[in-house]
């Protein structure tokens, strides 16, 4: 007779179970560790959302979350790609456009993307798999959101989460990877910032350079990289400040909203506790290792044709995770020095990536669709 | 050990040539398109800021003899 109310608790698995531990944690770690919160809360709470027996926010056609992935992600990645707009209208090329050259280290930083693609294939992942792990590497959840949803990965949801825990576990990577291949007498290199005025018409034409360049060379980054570049030309113009506030604030806040929960559709128990799921953690570390790797040398090349010697910690500032990444080589360089400001040379490499970080996702997708 | 590995992880494929040859195409190709991006826009970059600043004088040195004539 009151069989009705313990159907939920008969249909309960230990996996879902399980989820709610995972989800909790990342509750945890969004509020007391401060670790991207905007992302790893909805999705940690959706987790718990997504594995309650019976629940129908999961239900194919008419549940909430199923239909916002539908629509928002499956369909055209809709989600990832606006919010590229919001994160676009954020960033100052500035002190890219002072010294361009530190858009080198931008793509050296994206080493670590290519070199898990390849270890992730020696271990045996299919290659859509593989280049959806490598793209970790690309420090960026809307790129390797859009990457491997793309690429239909069947690790949608473990890549996005260790793609964005790692972004938060920037500092505490980066700082020792840095050490490892840089000496004291480099890390304590200064280099001089020539705060050269930067014209706005230079502003407003290097969204636009950048896209055409890019969309003739790598096609299918034009949504990541057009999105990203409308962003950034809504608030150069000059003349939609209100649209630039709402693109970089309420609109950026809005999808961030919706785009946490709506993952949570893949974290159900079958599709997430899966033992590959642990080797994507290990392999997500490894690909922000060797950017940091990739960046940092990069730099100490550059340094044996250079007279002006660069940092070569300012490589490791070339990963996508901004502005994290920035201020972890500013914070290094003035421990080592405190007479030594690295902060506008390391957000010249940091915004570099981001730009290289979305080229690289649409280079992965075009390579690996015409080798399938 | 990879007959281990592959009843471990029976989903996988461990050391499969053809994924590993791809996988070097996409390396290579990849870090090559990439670096060719880069270099292609700083190159449009350096020139478009070369462009404006000397438009920018001459559009400035224009002004100067406009208000030279007009005290004379």
């Amino acid at each position: 007779m009151l069989d009705f109310l313990i159907e939920g608790f008969k249909q309960l698995t230990i996996s879902q179970v399980a989820m709610w531990a995972i989800g909790a944690l990342l509750i945890y770690l969004a509020i007391k560790k401060d670790m991207e919160p905007a992302l790893l809360l909805p999705m940690g709470f959706g987790a718990i959302l997504v594995n309650l027996p019976l629940s129908p926010v999961i239900k194919e056609g008419s549940g909430i979350i199923s239909s916002l992935f539908a629509v928002g992600i499956e369909a055209s990645e809709a989600m990832p790609l606006l919010l590229f707009i919001g994160i676009g209208a954020m960033i100052d090329f500035g002190p890219l456009l002072t010294n361009p050259k530190l858009f080198i280290l931008g793509g050296a930083a994206q080493f670590g993307i290519f070199i898990t693609v390849l270890l992730a294939a020696m271990i045996g992942f299919p290659l859509t798999d593989a280049a959806s792990i490598g793209i970790i590497g690309a420090a960026d959840g809307p790129t390797a959101i859009h990457v491997a949803n793309t690429l239909n990965s069947q690790y949608l949801s473990a890549i996005v989460v260790v793609a964005y825990s790692y972004m938060a576990l920037v500092p505490i990577v980066q700082p020792l990877v840095i050490k490892m291949c840089t000496t004291k007498k480099e890390r304590t290199i200064h280099m001089k910032y020539a705060s050269g005025e930067i014209s706005q018409a230079t502003r407003i034409m290097f969204p636009i350079i950048v896209t055409i360049i890019s969309g003739l060379i790598a096609p299918e980054s034009l949504s990541l990289v057009g999105m990203l570049m409308f962003g950034n030309l809504i608030r150069e113009c000059g003349v939609l400040k209100s649209l630039s506030d709402t693109a970089q604030t309420v609109f950026a806040n809005i999808i961030t909203l919706l785009l946490g929960i709506t993952i949570a559709f893949q974290m159900q128990a079958d599709k997430f506790l899966r033992i590959e799921t642990v080797i994507i953690m290990l392999l997500g570390l490894f690909a922000f290792v060797f950017d940091t790797i990739g960046g940092v040398m990069c730099a100490k090349f550059m340094n044996l044709f250079s007279k002006e010697k660069i940092n070569p910690m300012i490589g490791a500032a070339g990963i996508s995770a901004f502005p994290m990444a920035a201020r972890v080589v500013q914070k290094m360089g003035l421990k080592e020095d405190s007479s030594n400001h690295l902060l506008m040379h390391a957000v010249g490499a940091n915004v570099s990536g981001q730009i290289a970080s979305a080229v690289v996702g649409g280079l992965i997708i075009g390579l690996v669709t015409k080798l399938m | 050990m990879l007959e281990t590995f592959k009843q471990i992880f029976s989903s996988l494929d461990p050391m499969n040539p053809e994924t590993i040859k791809a996988s070097l195409q996409i390396m290579w190709q990849g870090l090559l398109a990439i670096f060719v991006v880069i270099a292609l826009i700083i190159v449009v970059v350096l020139f478009t800021n070369f462009a404006i600043k000397k438009i920018e004088k001459m559009k400035a040195d224009v002004e100067k003899e406009v208000e030279e004539s007009d005290k004379y």
